[in-house]
């Protein structure tokens, strides 16, 4: 199990409270510590429009990457045309070197219950899913028995709290590749077709599960929807950034002491997180930190006063993403790094459309090149400009997102970069063939 | 995912699904939008996509992956658009068209995105549209074609393929330099295959049937009598082949000829051993007087007649294709001396076998390096010189004649090369008692490629000698020029001035073919000439625009766009089979043809070789299309130095990178699936599951590998395919294509035929039509044969419809004022864009020819 680091005391815990309890499973004692107060409240005192309403007060924002206000997302699908509509719980967490969802999934599966129920709730949805990642087997046995022992105690299923209103739960393990991440994947997979995106718009609030106007929303958000409803929007809005309010889960990793998994406000500086996780291994320095996974930013440590928040991410080139920081020491070269990272998103491409496919490879071929010392001269401008017309023309997030690692490279890392491609040198000592620098020119 | 099973939905969704994936609803009531597109206020309805108005409207945004029949489908990103106030360009396929939107089709941006999809596309599309073979033959023979049927021992068909291009499959297969076979694509598993003996064998069983008395085949239909009459004037290959193709579009022609018999350079030219006259020749040119072509020989033109004459005489078009016969001079001292002779003089009476006047025994120089300097120093050896020595100016490899160079020296002929003459040594009575020459070192490379040679001083030499052959490349002779002959006139580089295209001269009716017009070349050029020019005359005979001509023109030009040359690692290696040769001790003293012919065996073996690097779906290729509109193919086999170095094919551009070599498919009957083409647009996957129902293919694996394919790559045999062929109509390149030549063998047994018309109707390729018998059943069939062959049957027909596709699309891209690059463009383009005075073809535009060897 990933360790839940300690945080400063004043740091409110929205998601992660709870976490270690000695059976996760047992209703009556999650009952006792809050667990469904936000879907009662919902349901006896705002109703279906009171509680999109609450939610926008609050602030909330999509954990699983793309930050778009949920409350706006529940809105849209509550009022889109048609009759059934559904509630999918993405739970499939693709990124290879996160748990965060997991750990929610294993430790609190009833506040998954609950998120899920209360969208179900107020989009009006009678049948919804939990997609789990399928070789999360502790995480799908858990959250089946808690909609078991929900269903059985009247909190979800059939005239919820005596109110007629069906709300109906499936747990539903999902085997696929990165890409089932993607929302209009998940659909996909969960339809039983082949794992690929479709086209936004329509956003799967209108056209989504088969057609039907469909909310897709991470486990870790639904995960604080029934804390805000039981606390109230003005505490959660209180939390963190004023302009993106909120607590949100990182799972730092790499060349620390003490990697793990912490909740935090937004907002907060990188290097208070990465200082959540104790001191840089064996004394070694910190030279980058890789932020929001394997398309993740590559940043050096005059960024690390950046704010934790989408904009401000954005702004020097990574991005939430699935939540992960690593650090790297002086030990990692980062064109390396950089290509490792592109080649695994090229090869968890979907390979529908032609600048995934085939440009992400061509981009961490550009990588290979200059870390085999097979450059060739206009490698740097062939990677700007192939990255920028792949951002143009992309079709999901995939693409668009995984030309990061490179370009920030380029960013941040220029000379390291230019040792490689002109001098055919690795000042980390790290690539081969690329003849490795000796250690007195290693800066 | 077998976790995953689908739920059974309710019929309502399963309707709604249904009808979502059936063609896009365009309700007539819906209520009309107006958008602006490139500056144009535009119609549609709501409900349309971007994509779907822009067509109704004739606003063309390219695409890869869209299928009408279907939703959007947003794999290829080709269809991108500008949407004002959007910052990520939306794709119109997928994009819903919106009351007042301000749409651009055509923005740097959006150029600059596609361009580098379609670079990505390229740079894993290991595929070519013309074999290279058939792109490196000047007269473009369809090489697989005729090698196909070789392989399958139907010689008359083979046959009937090589005469679409060239009449003359014997007398090729025994002179052509073979350009085809160095560009061969086998070479890279171990050897060329023997192309030319290959159609010379076809050729030889043509001529051996037609001493049984079977006419030779004739390629296309032929058409009715015109009236129409036309004087060709020299009757060696470039008249020849321009008067066979005249006869079978329907005119009278004859062909005037200055010597005895006809032939030019063919029979005087080119030596009986490498030709024979009466065996090969003879029976070939018959091919022309069985179509009613009148040969009128021993009347000179200049001497006996005139342009005037003939015109007078009615004739409604003249062709001047006499050929370049007059010698180059070396421009050295004492070059009229007693002794120094014209080569072409002397094989005129060499090459009939007749003794030349004092030649036995003697020491002969003879200068050059071309065809026409070999069989000068070959005949020479035959005719018994005591001494034969070749001198050429460059490298032996630089050698035009280069592939015939080691059977001279091994009857007998001494070579020496990088030597130039300097002066002609005579005696007291200006009699040649030998050749001063110089040493010449490599230089920089000219334009041909070839090091320029220089002379290096100090290092004169002499061959002593008898006689001096001269063999340094020909001129035409223009003498005739003037009076009776008005109209005609001479470029300044000495050939008879002659629009590339329309192979008009100045004088109306009067046109010009062959070397007269290009410079000495070889014999395969000169074909191709006189059938180009062939086409022209018929044009104008038709009154047709003969600026329209500058596209028909290349009806019979199928120009290669992009080719890849990638090694066929997994193929079972055969060496190449050879002709044998004559020892060089037996041939080096009589006439007799030096090579044996192959054996049925040898020459289907041989065939069997071939790889059938062929791409069905040129012309109708959108992939190859969109490539040349963006400037993102490339046209020639050749290094491009200019874009670096040494691109030779599409999949090299700035993104080379591993590629994809898949394996080909032949096994279901009617569809060729070709992976290699495949750019995994998805269109058969979604045509096949969501229209026919099949679902044959589906994308499979992942990342860069990912293919549209049948599950396990399985054969489509083996899939639930209906054969309905609809994947092959849908694909957009010639990954999926029907196979034209196997659809030809069918056969219907009339016997059990009850008329129901069923194929006619489900037959996507129109393979099949209605016969008269039909008519009884259907009174409304339009085609009143049954004709099993109508998609095999790739004459001018079929090959006019895709050039019409092709020029369609040019004239709508510059309509709309698309940038079209004009180095890139096909000869199929309109008049007025093809770019500078050229036929389109690289090295035969006009140009006189390299150093102008003697070449046949």
């Amino acid at each position: 199990m990933t360790t839940l680091l300690s945080t400063p005391a004043g740091w409110p815990r929205v998601v992660t409270a709870g976490f270690g309890a000695p059976d996760p499973l047992d209703l009556d004692a999650a009952v006792a510590g809050g667990a469904f107060d936000g879907l009662k409240k919902a349901i006896r005192t705002h109703g279906p429009t009171g509680t999109i309403a609450l939610l926008r007060v609050s602030g909330l924002r999509g954990r699983g990457g793309g930050s778009y206000p949920t409350a706006e997302k529940w809105h849209a699908c509550a009022t889109a045309e048609g009759s059934v509509r559904h509630v999918v719980a993405n739970g499939y967490e693709a990124d290879p070197a996160t748990h965060v969802a997991r750990a929610l999934m294993e430790e609190r599966p009833y506040a998954v219950v609950e998120g899920v129920a209360i969208a179900a709730f107020a989009v009006g949805a009678t049948e919804s899913y939990v997609a789990v990642r399928a070789e999360y087997g502790e995480a799908v046995r858990r959250l089946r028995e808690a909609v078991a022992r929900a269903e059985a105690a009247g909190l979800i299923g059939a005239n919820v709290l005596g109110t007629g209103r069906d709300i109906f739960i499936e747990v539903r393990p999902v085997r696929g590749a990165y890409m089932l991440g993607e929302e209009t994947v998940l659909l996909k997979g969960l339809e039983g077709k082949r794992g690929q995106p479709e086209q936004r718009p329509p956003y799967p609030t209108e056209k989504g599960l088969w057609g039907r106007p469909t909310v897709v929303n991470d486990v870790v958000t639904l995960g604080a929807v029934g804390w805000i409803v039981a606390n109230g929007a003005e505490a959660y809005a209180a939390i963190g950034d004023p302009a993106t309010p909120g607590t949100v889960v990182v799972q730092v990793a790499g060349a620390v002491e003490e990697p793990g998994i912490a909740e935090v406000p937004i907002g907060t500086p990188l290097r208070e997180i990465v200082g959540l996780a104790g001191k840089m291994a064996s004394g070694h320095r910190l030279k980058a930190v890789v932020v929001g996974g394997v398309t993740g930013g590559i940043l050096p440590p005059r960024e690390l006063d950046t704010p934790y928040a989408a904009a401000a991410l954005r702004d020097v080139g990574a991005h939430v993403g699935s939540g992960s920081i690593l650090v790297a020491d002086e030990r990692t070269c980062v064109v390396d790094l950089a290509t490792l990272l592109t080649r695994y998103c090229a090869d968890e491409a979907c390979g529908k459309t032609i600048p995934c496919r085939i440009g992400l490879r061509r981009l961490a071929e550009i990588g290979e090149r200059a870390v085999s010392g097979h450059a060739r001269p206009n490698d740097p401008i062939l990677l700007a400009d192939l990255s920028e017309d792949i951002v143009a023309s992309a079709l999901c997030g995939h693409e668009r997102a995984a030309t990061t690692p490179l370009t920030s490279v380029l960013r941040y890392f220029r000379p390291e970069l230019d040792e490689h491609l002109l001098r055919s040198t690795c000042p980390a000592g790290v690539c081969h063939p690329v003849a490795v620098a000796s250690a007195g020119s290693a800066t | 995912m077998t976790d995953l099973i689908v739920r059974p939905t309710d019929a309502d969704a399963l309707a709604e699904r249904l009808l979502t994936t059936q063609s896009p609803q365009r309700p007539q009531s819906a209520p009309a939008i107006r958008l602006e597109v490139d500056g144009r206020v535009i119609e549609g309805r709501e409900g349309q996509t971007i994509l779907e108005v822009c067509r109704d409207n004739g606003i063309e945004i390219p695409t890869l992956c869209y299928e009408p029949k279907l939703p959007g489908f947003g794999a290829c990103r080709m269809c991108v658009v500008d949407v004002e106030g959007e910052e990520q360009p939306p794709i119109s396929c997928s994009r819903a068209a919106e009351e007042g939107m301000k749409v651009q089709t055509q923005t740097e941006e959006l150029r600059r995105i596609r361009a580098t999809n379609l670079e990505l596309i390229f740079s894993d599309h290991n595929a070519y549209c013309l074999p290279p073979c058939q792109n490196k033959c000047p007269s473009h023979i369809d090489i697989p074609g005729f090698l196909k049927a070789n392989a399958e021992g139907e010689w008359r068909e083979s046959a009937r393929i090589f005469k679409r291009t060239i009449p003359f499959p014997s007398i090729l297969g025994r002179v052509c330099p073979a350009p085809c076979e160095t560009h061969c694509r086998r070479d890279e598993v171990d050897e060329a295959i023997a192309i030319r003996d290959s159609h010379r064998y076809a050729g030889d069983q043509v001529i051996a049937d037609m001493a049984a008395g079977m006419d030779p085949p004739v390629p296309f239909d032929l058409q009715p009598r015109t009236g129409k009459r036309v004087a060709v004037i020299g009757s060696g290959p470039a008249g020849a082949s321009a008067a066979y193709y005249l006869l079978i579009n329907g005119h009278d022609v004859t062909i005037f000829d200055r010597d005895e018999k006809p032939g030019g350079m063919l029979r005087y030219g080119i030596p009986e051993y490498r030709l024979p006259k009466e065996r090969i020749l003879d029976r070939e040119y018959e091919s022309i007087t069985r179509l009613g072509g009148v040969f009128a020989c021993g009347k000179e033109f200049g001497k006996d007649f005139t342009l005037d004459d003939l015109q007078n005489q009615g004739f409604d078009a003249v062709l001047i294709a006499i050929g370049c016969y007059d010698t180059n001079k070396l421009g050295i001292p004492n070059e009229d001396a007693d002794g120094v002779i014209d080569g072409l003089e002397y094989l005129k009476i060499a090459t009939l076998g007749l003794e030349y006047p004092g030649h036995r025994g003697t020491r002969v120089v003879v200068v050059g390096g071309g065809f026409t300097a070999m069989d000068c120093a070959r005949t020479s050896v035959r005719q018994g010189c005591a001494e034969t020595t070749l001198v050429y100016r460059r490298d032996m490899k630089d050698m035009p004649a280069a592939s015939e160079v080691h059977e001279a020296i091994e009857e007998g002929v001494t070579a020496i090369f990088q030597a130039g003459p300097t002066r002609v040594v005579t005696d007291e009575a200006n009699r040649v008692t030998g050749v001063e020459f110089i040493r010449m070192q490599l230089g920089a490379p000219d334009d041909s490629g070839r090091r320029r040679p220089e002379p290096a001083p100090g290092t004169e030499f002499i061959v002593p000698c008898d006689r001096v052959l001269l063999a340094i490349g020909q001129g035409p002779d223009l003498r005739w020029m003037g009076p009776g002959n008005e109209g005609a006139s001479a470029t300044k580089w000495r050939r008879l001035a002659v629009d590339a295209v329309t192979f008009e001269t100045g004088r109306p009716g009067v046109f010009g073919t062959g070397d007269v017009r290009m410079g000495a070349q070889t014999v395969v050029q000169a074909i191709a000439d006189g059938r180009r020019a062939s086409y022209a005359i018929d044009a104008y005979l038709r009154g047709m625009d003969l600026g329209e001509l500058r596209t028909r023109q290349t009806l019979a030009e199928p120009q290669p766009e992009f080719l890849s040359i990638v090694p066929f690692t997994g193929e079972v290696k055969e060496p190449r089979i050879r002709l044998r040769s004559m020892p060089a001790e037996e041939r080096n003293h009589n006439y007799v043809e030096y090579e044996h012919p192959y054996s049925v065996a040898e020459a289907v073996a041989e065939s069997t070789r071939c790889l059938q690097c062929t791409c069905e779906a040129i012309g109708f290729c959108d992939l190859r299309r969109l490539g040349i509109e963006y400037g993102t193919t490339l046209r020639t086999l050749e290094p491009q130095h200019d874009r670096g170095a040494g691109y030779r094919s599409v999949s090299e551009n700035r993104f080379t990178g591993v590629n994809h070599d898949y394996v080909r498919d032949d096994s279901h009957a009617f569809i060729l699936r070709e992976p290699a083409r495949c750019i995994d647009c998805g269109r058969c996957a979604n045509v096949c599951a969501e229209v026919v129902g099949a679902a044959c293919y589906d994308f499979m694996r992942i990342g860069f590998d990912t293919l549209v394919t049948t599950p396990l790559d399985m054969s489509l045999n083996d899939t639930p395919c209906v054969s309905c062929g609809r994947c092959a109509e849908t694909c957009p390149t010639g990954a999926l294509m029907p196979k034209p030549r196997i659809l030809q063998k069918y056969d219907v047994d009339e016997s059990r035929c009850i008329l129901c018309g069923i194929c006619v109707d489900a037959c996507p390729y129109d393979a099949l039509r209605c016969g008269p018998d039909f008519e009884l059943a259907h009174t409304s069939r339009e085609h009143p044969m049954i004709d099993l062959i109508a998609i095999a049957a790739l004459d001018r027909e079929t090959e006019m419809t895709y050039v019409r596709r092709e020029r369609d699309w040019a004239e709508r891209a510059l309509a709309e004022g698309r940038p079209v690059r004009p180095d890139r463009l096909l000869p199929v383009l309109p008049a007025g864009i093809t770019s500078g005075g050229g036929n389109g073809h690289n090295g035969h535009g006009g140009t006189p020819g390299g150093d102008g060897a003697g070449a046949h």
